[in-house]
């Protein structure tokens, strides 16, 4: 489903990734663990298309599609869906505002016609649930005055409500407690299924208690310096990063 | 001053009987020694308005104005077309009226107004009255075939404890065009008035409009104000808070359209204690537009726990879209609370990029934000036919029912 192959990336004229190679299949959750400053939430946002990142060599293709040559929202339209690491607080655009817009650009793009508003309210009330997020909070802007946990949490619903294909997942564990971690890792259990493919970024093994990688990839200094099944994981929650970064 | 100002006078005051002819005159020809005001003056240094002196403005014939969606729905309607009533659209027509000008002008173009005022809004509301319904003012203009011009007077006096809702709405529509406006407001002890003034000039068109507004002891004026056109807007809207315990918030939203100009010159005065005043603007601004704001909040000698707040921000959509927001206090009490911001910044490009790694494409994302940008003052706007038309003018997107 995504294939990643030779992957260069630069940031800010500094090179960050230098020759990533690895595929997701249909189905499938890998996990990206390394230090920090290895590279993992430049790979989640090159793969996003977020502004600012060039790909200086390499492809992702994604249903065969090049991914990199589209924009960030015609890539979500596809299907890929990242989750912030910081979510962003926008004032003054409702929550159900994006979901609606977000929603509608899908359909519009596959032909649809707009999303009927009850049917909206009530699809939005269902993952809500889930997530178990006030649906009054979602008349307030993005983010707006949400804690960490909330924030999180909302990335979750967005993703819940959206049913992408592709999750990419930056960090999300980071920050919650143990409570957050339980909503969170259901929810992406809740997206798990044989047509879609997940790639969790982290630093801790804790997420991957909940969230069962088929395989796990270690980055560090830009290239995949390990990959292996979710023994790994637990392997350097004993062990560290020292010892595969010194190799 | 080019001799066709001369001549439309001349036209125009044949028509009036002697007494009228000789109060105009009189104004006619302070309007004529005064002259439009020049950049050399500080209130009009942003703002270019000199080279009306040399075109060739006539009264223009009446017209008929397709008028589309401007009249608002719920609302009872006085139109004027090129500054004569539309009596088969105008449902209050009975509002209409000619009031002789009172006192002196304060320049040229307040003589040049009361010079040609055709009439408008007279809007008398009794002790304890309550306007059943908001009434709905709109000018419209069109000059296709010849230079010209408009100038209108409106009065609104609310008695005692009376309220009232009024919405201008100034249209031009093409052809070269000047138009005046000026609204003079008298709040009693107690009035509540909910105003809007709403601006939609198109090229070519040049409006000056002023709003002066004296309020008495615990009076209320809200006022939300919108430009959105692509000509020449001047505003000035001067407040007196008169008596104590008057309370004056006004709000105001600038966004001209390609080649648009618009000056925005809003006062309070402090003149009594214990008044509270509230002035918050919001200006979007590209290239190719100019946009020029002033707030003044004086606080007069014994205006003591005077409460005043201005804030102004900007956003700047290119970088060569240019702004000149300037608050300003002059404070001569000592027991006062003033504050005031003015602030000028571009599109938050973090959130833009949120919103399209949701799937948004760009310019529907600028689009929320801008509204979003605009919502504090727009979100002041009690009449929704009104805020869905402005929404559709300005190019945001629908608003979303709120209901979780």
């Amino acid at each position: 489903m995504l294939e990643i192959k030779n992957l260069h990336a630069r940031v800010e004229g500094k090179d960050i990734l230098k020759g990533l190679d690895f595929s997701v299949g249909a189905g499938q959750v890998h996990a990206i663990m390394g230090p920090n400053g290895s590279g993992k939430s430049t790979l989640a946002h090159v793969l996003a298309g977020r502004e600012g990142y060039e790909v200086t060599e390499g492809s992702v293709r994604f249903d065969g599609q090049d991914l990199l040559a589209l924009p960030p929202e015609e890539r979500a339209c596809l299907g890929v869906f990242l989750g912030f690491q910081y979510p962003v607080e926008i004032p003054g655009v409702s929550n159900l505002t994006l979901l609606k817009a977000a929603l509608n650009a899908r359909r519009k793009r596959n032909g649809q016609p707009e999303i009927d508003p009850a049917d909206f309210l009530a699809w939005v009330r269902d993952r809500a649930k889930l997530v178990k997020i006030d649906p009054k909070m979602l008349s307030r802007g993005v983010n707006e005055g949400f804690s960490g946990g909330e924030k999180k949490r909302n990335e979750i619903l967005q993703m819940l409500v959206l049913e992408p294909r592709l999750m990419i997942l930056d960090e999300t564990d980071s920050g919650l407690d143990i409570d957050a971690l339980k909503i969170v890792s259901d929810g992406i259990n809740a997206m798990r299924s044989p047509q879609r493919a997940t790639l969790l970024v982290t630093h801790y093994q804790r997420l991957l208690d909940y969230v069962q990688p088929d395989r796990v990839h270690v980055l560090a200094r830009g290239h995949i310096v390990r990959s292996g099944g979710p023994e790994l994981a637990r392997e350097l929650e004993a062990r560290g990063y020292g010892w595969l970064e010194a190799a | 001053m080019s001799a066709a100002y001369q001549q439309a006078f001349e036209r125009f005051s044949g028509t009036l009987d002697r007494g009228d002819r000789d109060r105009r005159q009189a104004r006619f020809e302070r309007f004529a020694g005064a002259g439009f005001p020049g950049p050399h003056e500080e209130r009009w240094r942003y703002t270019d308005i000199s080279g009306l002196a040399a075109r060739e403005f006539a009264l223009p014939a009446a017209a008929d104005i397709d008028l589309g969606e401007t009249l608002l729905a719920g609302c009872d309607h006085l139109v004027y077309v090129n500054g004569y009533l539309d009596r088969t659209r105008s449902t209050a027509a009975a509002l209409h009226g000619v009031a002789a000008a009172e006192g002196p002008d304060d320049d040229g173009i307040a003589a040049l107004n009361a010079a040609f005022d055709g009439g408008g809004l007279q809007l008398r509301l009794a002790s304890g009255e309550t306007l059943p319904r908001p009434l709905n003012v709109v000018a419209a203009i069109a000059a296709p075939s010849a230079p010209g011009m408009v100038h209108q007077r409106h009065r609104i006096e609310l008695g005692e404890n009376s309220q009232a809702t009024v919405v201008f709405q100034f249209a031009g529509r093409g052809g070269e065009r000047l138009a005046t406006q000026r609204v003079e407001i008298r709040l009693a002890p107690g009035a509540r008035l909910m105003l809007y003034r709403v601006e939609d000039e198109a090229a070519g068109g040049t409006l000056l409009s002023t709003i002066q507004a004296s309020l008495a002891r615990a009076s209320t004026l809200r006022a939300v104000t919108v430009d959105c056109g692509g000509g020449l807007a001047r505003h000035d809207f001067n407040i007196a808070l008169d008596g104590a315990g008057a309370e004056a918030a006004l709000a105001g939203l600038y966004r001209p359209q390609a080649g648009g100009h618009v000056d925005n010159h809003a006062q309070v005065v402090h003149a009594a204690p214990h008044c509270r005043s509230r002035m918050l603007f919001r200006g979007i601004v590209d290239a190719r537009t100019r946009a020029v704001l002033n707030g003044r909040v004086v606080v007069q000698p014994g205006a003591q726990k005077t409460d005043s707040e201005q804030r102004i921000a900007n956003l700047l959509l290119s970088p060569r879209a240019e702004v000149d927001a300037k608050p300003e206090l002059e404070i001569y009490a000592d027991d006062v609370k003033c504050a005031h911001g003015a602030t000028v910044g571009r599109i938050d490009e973090t959130a833009l990029g949120y919103l399209r790694s949701r799937g948004i494409d760009a310019g529907q994302a600028r689009a929320l934000l801008l509204r979003a940008f605009a919502g504090e003052v727009l979100a002041r706007i009690g009449l929704p036919a009104l805020r869905a038309a402005l929404n559709a003018r300005l190019g945001f997107p629908a608003e979303e029912p709120i209901e979780p």
